[in-house]
C-alpha cells in the first residue's frame, strides 16, 4: 500500500477495507476513522478521483445505483504490482 | 450583420466554431461544457495572439525594460491590451487598469494596502466568494477592527436596508459581489455604492462572474475599485485585472515590491532609498505576463465584437430555459432567486432528497451517458458561509451542482442536459 503516494487513495482505501462496498457518501461519512489519511479528502469529489484512479489500477470496482456510486474493493492492494 | 433596426445581429453557431474543444468527441461523445463559471473555454483569436507573442517576440516589456525591436513591440501590444481593457470596463484612464494574476490578487491588493485604522469596520455579505470575504477577514484581524456582514436573503437577493444597517461613517470600504458564482443572483451594485459612498466609504466590486457576461460601466456605477477574472471572459489562465480610482491607487501602500514597480532605488551614505513608479507600475511588480495580456486583448475584442448587450439577452433565454427546466422536474432545490432576471445564466441545484452525494451526480453527467459528457461543477464553489446560512453542511460533505452557461452554448444542449436531467430524477427516486 506504500506504493499508493495520493494519500486520498490510501484513505478511500482504507475505509474500503472497513465496509466494502461503500458508496461516496459512505465513504465521506466514514473519513473521520481516519483523520490523518482523510485529511486532504475534503470533498465527495476527491472520492470520486481517488476511487476512478483505484478503477483504472483494477483494484476497485465501480457500479452506479440509485444512491450514487458504489466502490467494491475488488482485489487486495497490498498484492497489486 | 444587423437586423432591420440597424441591431447587430450574432450567428451564435458562427461563435460556436471558434471554440474547437466543442468540436471534438471526448471518448467517443459529445461535450455539452457547463463549467463556465469556473472557467470560460477560449476562441482560436485568443490562442493566436498569445502564439503571435510566444513565437515572434518573446520578449520582455514594460517601462525601463529592452528597448530592441522584440521588447518594444511587446511594450506597444501590452499597452494596446491595456487600452482595450479601459474601454471594456469604462474606467476614465489607462492608468487605473493593473495586470494581476486573477481576480483574488486583486481583492488581495485592495484588502492588503489600502489605510485602515482600528476604528474603522469593513463590510461584506454571506454570499461573498471566498476570495472577496477572506483578505478582508485577514486584514480587519490584523488591524484589530470591525468585520461586518451584511445577510443575503435565503434566495441570494439583498434587501438594500441590511446594507444601510451595517454600513456607517467608521466603514473604509465595502466587498461586494456583483454577480453571483453560487446563486447567480445580480445584486444592486450602484445602489450599494451609492449608500457607502454617502458614508464616505469605498467599494471593492467583485466583477468575477459579472463583467464576461454583461456591460461593465465601473464609471457609471461610480465604483471605486473593481477585480475581473480574465480566464472567466474567454481569456488565458493567469491573467486578471484590478480596476481602480487612479487618484486612490495613489494612496494605496506597496503589494508586491522588486523590479519593474521602481523608478530608482538610490544608494547614497550608506543607505537605500526606493523611488516607486505611480500606478499603475508600482502595483505590477517583476516581468509581466506578457502573452497572457495580448491573449486577454483578444479576448476583450473577441466579446466586445459580439457586444455585451448581445451577450447578456442571450444568456437570459439560456437561464429562463435552465431554470424553469429544472424547476419544473420539481425533484430539485434550487439556490438563488427564482426569476431568471436577476440572475446570469447559472443554476446551481441539489436533490431534494439528498441520499446522494453531489459529486456523484456531476461524474453522472460526466461519464454515464450514452452520447454525451456533460460537465458542471460539483461542490461548495468557494462560498461555504452562504450555505452554512441555508442550513447546508460543506464540513458534512454537502454540496451542490453548478450548470454555468456561456457564449458557446446551445438551446439545444440545454435540452439534451434537461432531459438526461429528468431521467437522472426518476432513477434516483
Ligand atoms: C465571484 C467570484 N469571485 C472571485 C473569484 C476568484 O477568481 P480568480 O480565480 O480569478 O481569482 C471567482 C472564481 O471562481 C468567483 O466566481
Amino acid at each position: 500500500m506504500g506504493e499508493h503516494k495520493d494519500r486520498n487513495i490510501e484513505c478511500v482505501l482504507a475505509i474500503l477495507q472497513k465496509k466494502n462496498p461503500a458508496s461516496t457518501k459512505e465513504i465521506m461519512a466514514m473519513r473521520d476513522l481516519f483523520p490523518k489519511l482523510c485529511a486532504g479528502c475534503a470533498s465527495g469529489g476527491d472520492v470520486v478521483l481517488a476511487g476512478k484512479s483505484l478503477v483504472e489500477k483494477g483494484i476497485v470496482e465501480r457500479k452506479w445505483s440509485s444512491i450514487g456510486f458504489i466502490w467494491e474493493l475488488v482485489s487486495d492492494p497490498g498484492y497489486e504490482k | 450583420m444587423k437586423n432591420n433596426k440597424g441591431v447587430k445581429m450574432v450567428v451564435w453557431s458562427r461563435i460556436r466554431k471558434d471554440f474547437p474543444v466543442l468540436n471534438q468527441l471526448y471518448e467517443g461523445k459529445n461535450l455539452i461544457y457547463f463549467d463556465s463559471a469556473c472557467m470560460a473555454l477560449k476562441p482560436v483569436q485568443v490562442w493566436n495572439a498569445m502564439e503571435y507573442y510566444y513565437k515572434y517576440l518573446g520578449a520582455c516589456g514594460g517601462a525601463g525594460r529592452s528597448t530592441h525591436c522584440l521588447g518594444l513591440e511587446t511594450s506597444l501590444l501590452t499597452e494596446e491590451a491595456r487600452k482595450k481593457m479601459t474601454s471594456f470596463i469604462n474606467a476614465s484612464d489607462v492608468n487605473e487598469i493593473i495586470w494581476t494574476r486573477n481576480a483574488t490578487e486583486g481583492l488581495n491588493i485592495i484588502a492588503a494596502t489600502i489605510p485602515l485604522k482600528k476604528e474603522q469596520n469593513i463590510v461584506t455579505t454571506t454570499l461573498e466568494h471566498h476570495s472577496g470575504m477572506l483578505p478582508f477577514l485577514k486584514r480587519s484581524k490584523e488591524v484589530g477592527s470591525e468585520f461586518r456582514l451584511v445577510r443575503a436573503k435565503n434566495d441570494g437577493t439583498f434587501d438594500i436596508a441590511d446594507f444601510e444597517k451595517q454600513i456607517d461613517d467608521n466603514t473604509k470600504i465595502v466587498s461586494f459581489v456583483h454577480a453571483s458564482n453560487l446563486t447567480g443572483t445580480i445584486a444592486p451594485l450602484k445602489e450599494i455604492i451609492e449608500i457607502a459612498h454617502d458614508h464616505g466609504a469605498l467599494v471593492v466590486s467583485d466583477e468575477a462572474q459579472y463583467a464576461p457576461h454583461a456591460k461593465l460601466d465601473v464609471k457609471n456605477l461610480d465604483t471605486d475599485f473593481s477585480v475581473l477574472s480574465i480566464h472567466k471572459a474567454c481569456g488565458p489562465t493567469g491573467v486578471g485585472v484590478l480596476y481602480g480610482k487612479y487618484d486612490l491607487l495613489e494612496e494605496l501602500d506597496m503589494f508586491l515590491v522588486g523590479g519593474d514597480v521602481i523608478e530608482d532605488v538610490i544608494y547614497e551614505n550608506g543607505q537605500i532609498t526606493a523611488k516607486y513608479l505611480p500606478p499603475p507600475q508600482k502595483f505590477e511588480a517583476g516581468l509581466q505576463n506578457y502573452g497572457g495580456m495580448m491573449g486577454a486583448s483578444a479576448a476583450v475584442d473577441y466579446l466586445q465584437n459580439i457586444g455585451m448587450d448581445n451577450i447578456r439577452q442571450r444568456e437570459q433565454v439560456f437561464s429562463k430555459k435552465l431554470l424553469e427546466g429544472i424547476l419544473e422536474i420539481d425533484k430539485f432545490d434550487v439556490l438563488g432567486p427564482l426569476d431568471y432576471k436577476q440572475r446570469t445564466a447559472l443554476v446551481s441545484f441539489r436533490p431534494k432528497s439528498a441520499e446522494i452525494n453531489h459529486n456523484d451526480i456531476a461524474e453522472y453527467f460526466n461519464d454515464m451517458l450514452p452520447q454525451h459528457k456533460i460537465l458542471m461543477r460539483a461542490g461548495n464553489m468557494c462560498v461555504h458561509p452562504f450555505q452554512y446560512q441555508i442550513g447546508m453542511s460543506p464540513a458534512k460533505g454537502e454540496g451542490i451542482i453548478r450548470a454555468s452557461l456561456y457564449i458557446y452554448n446551445t438551446i439545444n444542449e440545454i435540452e439534451i442536459f434537461l432531459s438526461a436531467l429528468e431521467d437522472f430524477a426518476k432513477i434516483i427516486e
